[in-house]
């Protein structure tokens, strides 16, 4: 609002790519220390953290094996967890795409009469646009996540999916708490910023009799839901209303309850480097005079089945949205979430949401990364990201191959000429000397390359280069005395 | 509806097509008995050495934790009660009724309502709720409710600001997975908390008590001769 012109737009369909968005935040420097600090306190919890568990690697690796098992029966571990919902006394719906979800959600709410609705963090909502959707349909909405609550009155995007307020800092909250609350004499000190939210919502909680929740997991043994938090407002969104809505991506199923045994284990000390968050929660259906009597999930496809056709962007969905890889990433450090155009950022997002698009938005993700592996040494399911981005700029570079104005591209020109060279022996040789022909000529008496024209120049701008050696490689080895062998 | 039918074919169709299947089969459930399960189920800790680590992480969490003997569970309760400086208490109806009646009850004028179907609106007026628990994980210090009579429906406790569990020496284990072997059938109903609520979303700074109780005291009772039977 403050900024329009700066306004990050986190739907992927329009976003400006990555090195446009990235921008605004590498020439913004209290946006990159907010970023940098709050990543620097998770990782060094993590570490500290992780270091201490032996197992460590164990856990990873059969935390990866689960994942990877419910995706390659998915189809099945869903409609288990179909069956055993509606045998609890839940009601299971399908959403294929973003506008499906939000309809049937806008539909329950209106049989509800609800003209108000509490909210659990959930990333998949703001994947499908949901806030907007009902405010427009009628329904008010109240986010109650603290980091949602700032990011919802400050209009504000999110850049994290663990702490998605994070380019956020103290006298920003305390700003935008002061104007939107009227509490104009509002210290920025964390704990009164904190008990300001308390406050705001504690009515909030006890009035409105329907919320809508995300999930981290689906049992399909059960048919029970986990939601993992820290602040209780999960909990009070899941114990006090009279209808509950739950909307999950379909991937997030496991097979059994004990699967949580690794699940929990690796979830909350990648996530925010604690033994184990404050509350967990799991429900099953609907219980006799315990909680909402009204239970409904959705479960939402919106481009996640196309994914698992190709076996190595599959691993993809084992992701349990711990954001550990955003937090190791060099890259996202300097740019923070909002240049990836996504409510999914940093390498995961990097490698998800051009896949959710059908790879027909966002292709500039797949090369937002050096590459370095730190993504994947942290996953604690092992995602190998690295190896997903290769793919998936492959699978870019092949698409922009079949577009025809890429003929005369000077980029696929140069290496299709580079390709035809390479693959034959005397065209190389005959390339070569040629170019060194055409090197003396540029090559000063010191034996230094001073100024190339055209291209060359945006080197020898900048830095001189050293002339060619009399011999090639090649030369020297053909010619070099055999007693040095 | 018909729509409703179509989109969940549609999306069954597409993902029998990335998978290659999508129905239930043998090789299904021989894939998930082979899954790798290396991690650490049983922990080497002795019983005193896993029930100090539990007061020890309770303790990082910013909980307090008294110990006391089967024999002195009472009067511990009481005083704990008459220490949180509080008078309105909620407690579930099966927490066994030698907890809540001790002569010093009357003395320091506690009220304590049994939650025969209490409303939210009364639930909301106590200042403080006493329950048992199902397990204690050492671990990570974390304390499982499966909302038995025992230990309350889940709104009893969230609302009061104040929660003192009663956590028997005897159901602390080492390991999460020890927690889920005692789990005969999977539990509909589940809480794990550790520590009182908390955020970090403002500077990453850790602030204790956001909207669920902000204080969380635990009576661990010392019922060793229990758990030697168990072990």
């Amino acid at each position: 609002m403050s900024h329009a012109a700066n306004h990050p737009v986190l739907d992927p369909t329009i976003a400006p790519p990555f090195p446009v968005a990235a921008l605004p935040v590498l020439r913004n420097p209290q946006l990159r220390k907010n970023v940098a600090h709050a990543i620097d306190v998770i990782q060094a919890k993590r570490a500290k953290l992780v270091n201490e568990k032996t197992d460590w690697q164990a856990l990873r690796e059969a935390g990866s094996a689960i994942r990877a098992h419910a995706l390659d029966h998915l189809g099945a571990y869903l409609e288990e967890f179909e069956t055993r919902c509606t045998d609890a006394g839940g009601h299971v719906h399908w959403a294929a795409d973003a506008a499906e979800a939000r309809q049937i959600i806008l539909d329950l709410l209106r049989q509800e009469n609800a003209s108000e609705v509490i909210k659990i963090k959930t990333m998949t909502s703001a994947e499908i646009q949901l806030n907007p959707f009902l405010e427009a349909g009628g329904v008010g909405v109240f986010e109650t996540d603290l980091a949602e609550i700032i990011l919802q009155l400050g209009d504000e995007e999110p850049s994290h999916i663990v702490v998605p307020a994070l380019h956020v800092n103290r006298s920003q909250v305390r700003e935008i708490f002061a104007r939107r609350m009227g509490l104009e004499n509002l210290s920025d000190d964390p704990h009164a910023l904190t008990a300001a939210a308390r406050t705001y919502l504690r009515q909030k909680f006890l009035k409105i009799p329907t919320a809508i929740s995300g999930a981290n997991f689906l049992i399909a043994e059960t048919g029970a839901v986990a939601i993992v938090e820290s602040e209780g407002n999960g909990r009070m969104c899941l114990t006090l209303p009279r209808t509950m809505i739950t909307l999950a991506g379909i991937e997030k199923v496991l097979p059994r309850f004990q699967d949580l045994e690794v699940m929990l284990q690796v979830l909350a000390r990648s996530a925010t480097g604690e033994r184990m968050n404050p509350y967990t929660s799991l429900w099953t259906g609907v219980t006799p005079g315990d909680g909402p009597q009204n239970f409904h999930v959705v479960l939402l496809d919106n481009g996640r089945s196309s994914i698992l056709s190709h076996p190595v962007e599959r691993q993809t969905l084992k992701c349990i949205r711990c954001a550990a890889c955003m937090n190791a990433c060099p890259v996202y450090r300097q740019t923070g979430g909002h240049a990836y155009g996504s409510v999914y950022p940093g390498p995961i997002g990097a490698i998800l949401t051009p896949q959710l698009m059908q790879m027909q938005h966002a292709q500039s993700l797949p090369y937002a990364s050096s590459l370095c592996g730190a993504c994947y040494e942290v996953c604690p399911v092992k995602i190998n990201i690295p190896e997903v981005l290769l793919d998936l700029r492959a699978q870019v570079v092949n698409q922009e191959r079949k577009q025809g104005g890429r003929f005369f591209d000077p980029m696929y020109l140069g290496l299709r000429i580079a390709n035809l060279l390479f693959s034959r022996a005397w065209l190389f040789h005959a390339a070569q000397w040629m170019g060194r022909i055409g090197i003396k000529l540029f090559t000063g008496k010191d034996g230094w390359i001073h100024s190339l024209p055209s291209i060359g120049a945006k080197w020898t701008q900048t830095r001189d280069l050293r002339g060619l050696p009399s011999q090639t490689f090649h030369q020297w080895w053909a010619a070099r005395p055999k007693e040095a062998k | 509806m018909n729509e409703a039918v179509q989109s969940r074919e549609r999306i069954l169709n597409r993902i029998r097509i990335g998978t290659g299947s999508a129905t239930q089969d043998a090789a299904q459930a021989a894939a998930y008995a082979a899954l790798p399960r290396g991690y650490i189920r049983h922990g080497l800790r002795s019983a005193d050495e896993c029930l100090a680590l539990m007061i020890e992480r309770l303790r990082e969490y910013d909980a307090e934790v008294v110990e006391c003997t089967p024999e002195a569970l009472a009067d511990t309760i009481t005083a704990q009660l008459a220490a949180s400086g509080k008078h309105k208490f909620v407690a579930p109806p099966g927490v066994p009724s030698e907890w809540l009646v001790t002569p010093a009850w009357k003395i320091t004028g506690f009220e304590c309502d049994i939650d025969h179907g209490l409303t939210t609106a009364e639930i909301e007026q106590a200042e403080g709720v006493m329950t048992g628990a199902f397990c204690g994980i050492a671990d990570s210090g974390t304390i499982v409710l499966h909302h038995s009579a025992a230990e309350g429906r889940r709104v009893l406790t969230l609302l009061p600001d104040w929660h003192l569990c009663i956590l028997r020496a005897s159901q602390v284990v080492e390991t999460l997975p020890e927690y889920f072997d005692r789990c005969l059938q999977p539990p509909a109903l589940v809480t794990w908390i550790s520590g009182p609520s908390a955020t970090a979303d403002i500077e990453m700074t850790r602030i204790k008590g956001v909207h669920g109780p902000r204080f969380l005291h635990v009576i661990l009772v010392l019922d060793q001769s229990e758990r030697l039977t168990l072990n």
